[in-house]
């Protein structure tokens, strides 16, 4: 899967954004939206918030955790953890990325969200691939993955189940073999 | 305005009961997506999703025409539009991405379908799939095997192309709770043994394993 | 989105094969150490280092996987195969200490393909060669990985260049896999491009109207 795609499929996160217009609710195909008051909140899919941002008709409220604090305890808790932490949006790395990149004077402390972000990234992927190679070589056959979120399972999927696949057919010639065919002695 | 664009919800549901709402349609849709993304195998084509969210699109499509340029209302529901198309196509694309793939034992599999069974394709999806078939054969047949020896014309196409691996690892969320899944082992030592998958859990294992509740619903793939 | 527009056919791996795959088409070349058990009337120009109009029986040469292969499987037995020596027990212990001090381009190119092709073949080392091959690809995995992870906008052939074939398509697997994410995290992944050909024939072209 293209990195994009997972970012297209972090799009329909909900966000709130304050609107400088007002509209009527609206009926669209996977769902109401509206009504739009000057000033007032209201939770649109963030494809719909960027959009809005970008007309300059709506000012976006970061979520709840795009927070210097929480990413810090986040972060250390992540570090201190061997498991993957449950992270409080499975979107987080596309949110941040969007975000910050089309509505950063919405987000207050950017840069720094940014890089406890980065860093949060970074120590769950180096987890990832601890995991990836004690399960190839362990040869499990199954492994619980909770918490770990899409994009994080994209950088590496190709990667891993190629492998995964190659190492099983090279097990399976380790099989005793079917007695071969059309020999006759 | 806003009466031209409420027809889409309010018609379904007055519809029958066990008819979705357009949103519960394009979850579907999305989930079709994923899973024939992400499965080893064509899926079963979902034919009627399909139909649906083209209807519901035309419907939008239509209501659109009336509205003028410009208007926001008219450009957020574009825009959704836009969307569920990449979608659609998305779909749609995978599906003859592994047509193209795996052709010899996918028509290989209809033929040997049970009638009255459901087919995996849709009909231009069988279409599309045995004309592939011919032309590969005719391709093979004009660049290098009318130039062979009389005995070594023919290619076992179903031989020759290979087959999609079931047992490859997939990713999977769980949607519904399910219990004692049997995971085969991997090495003569381990055991075979038995897992509970609880609802919102994420595993990584084996297709062949779990590919009733993919196709069940039970089970998404990531 | 999607970059392929065509479908390679991958290589088997393992004891499988798969009829159009380049890279079986190339494992199939490989020599294979064998000895004849029978005379082969007429065929003593497959036998560089004699002038004789037969291969008589007992005669040690090489010939490639696909011959034996087909010549294996009569139903007589014309020849007996050898282990090449990558696959012989000494190599297997050095295998065995650390796999990954072992320059599998230079031993190969095909060690995992060929390994397992050789178990066709009966030999009574088969559980042997087969474990080998098996705990060299466990073995060298990390690396393979860490490697694959890790560089992003270097030259990476110093990296490939101890691989075997298969390590290769893989280490090309994680290098896309970050390559892809890393273009998106800079927001590279969103425009469009004029592909190369076309660039390369507008060139083409300025150059035809400046001579």
């Amino acid at each position: 899967m293209d990195p994009s795609e997972v970012e297209f499929l972090a799009e329909k996160e909900m966000v709130t954004i304050i609107s400088n217009f007002s509209l009527d609710k609206m009926y669209l195909i996977g769902g109401d939206l509206g009504p739009f008051n000057p000033g007032l909140p209201v939770n649109v899919p963030l494809w719909l918030a960027l959009n809005l941002k970008q007309r300059q008709k709506c000012r976006i409220v970061p979520p709840e955790w795009m927070d210097v604090e929480k990413l810090e305890e986040i972060r250390e808790q992540e570090r201190k953890e061997e498991t993957f932490t449950p992270i409080p949006n499975p979107h987080y790395m596309e949110l941040t990325k969007l975000l910050l990149n089309h509505a950063s004077d919405n987000i207050p402390k950017a840069d720094e969200i940014r890089t406890l972000v980065k860093d949060i990234w970074d120590t769950r992927v180096a987890k990832l691939r601890l995991s990836a190679d004690s399960f190839i070589s362990q040869l499990e056959a199954h492994a619980k993955l909770d918490n770990l979120t899409l994009m994080e399972i994209n950088t590496t999927r190709t990667f891993l189940l190629d492998s995964l696949n190659s190492m099983y057919k090279l097990r399976a010639s380790l099989q005793p073999q079917p007695a071969a065919k059309g020999h006759h002695y | 305005m806003a009466d031209a664009f409420s027809e889409a919800s309010d018609r379904s549901e007055d519809d029958s009961q066990d008819v979705m709402t357009p949103a519960e349609l394009i979850a579907k849709l999305e989930q079709a997506w994923l899973n024939e993304k992400f499965s080893p195998e064509l899926m079963e084509s979902k034919s009627e999703i399909v139909e649906c969210v083209m209807e519901q699109l035309t419907h939008m499509e239509g209501n659109l025409q009336r509205v003028r340029k410009g208007d926001i209302k008219a450009s957020i529901h574009r825009m959704e539009i836009d969307r569920i198309r990449f979608v659609l196509s998305s779909y749609l694309r995978s599906r003859l991405r592994k047509i193209e793939k795996y052709f010899p034992h996918i028509l290989e599999k209809e033929k040997s379908r049970a009638e009255g069974d459901p087919s995996f394709l849709s009909p231009e999806e069988f279409a599309f799939a045995k004309e592939y078939l011919a032309n590969t054969e005719s391709y093979l047949k004009t660049v290098a095997l009318r130039h062979m020896p009389p005995n070594l014309q023919t290619v076992d196409m179903l031989k020759a192309v290979p087959k999609p691996c079931l047992d490859s690892f997939v990713f999977l969320r769980v949607h519904e709770r399910q219990e004692n899944i049997l995971v085969e082992p991997e090495t003569d030592e381990q055991r075979e043994y038995a897992i509970d998958l609880e609802e919102g859990s994420q595993h990584l294992m084996r297709y062949s394993t779990i590919a009733p509740l993919v196709a069940s619903g039970a089970v998404q793939l990531i | 989105m999607e970059k392929q527009s065509y479908m390679p056919v991958p290589p088997g791996v393992g004891m499988e094969e798969n009829f159009l795959s380049l890279d079986d088409i190339l494992l199939s070349h490989e020599k294979l150490p064998c000895t004849t058990e029978t005379a082969f009337p007429r065929l003593g120009f497959l036998e560089k280092s004699s002038d004789a109009r037969d291969i008589p029986e007992g005669v040690k040469m090489e010939m490639p996987l696909w011959l034996v292969k087909g010549l294996y499987e009569h139903k007589r037995r014309t020849l007996s195969v050898q282990l090449p020596k990558v696959y012989r027990q000494g190599w297997r212990t050095v295998f065995g200490a650390d796999p990954t001090v072992v320059d599998l381009h230079k031993m190969g190119p095909y060690y995992y393909g060929l390994g397992s092709q050789l178990l066709h073949f009966d030999s009574p080392e088969n559980t042997e060669i087969a474990q080998t091959v098996l705990q060299t690809f466990i073995g060298r995995f990390r690396r393979t990985m860490d490697s694959s992870q890790n560089a992003y906008n270097e030259d990476t052939s110093l990296l490939v260049e101890r691989l075997d074939g298969l390590e290769r398509a893989l280490f090309q697997a994680g290098q896309s896999g970050l390559n892809d994410f890393q273009r998106w995290e800079k927001g590279h992944s969103s425009h469009l491009t004029a592909s190369s050909l076309v660039l390369n024939y507008r060139k083409r072209k300025i150059t035809e109207v400046q001579e």
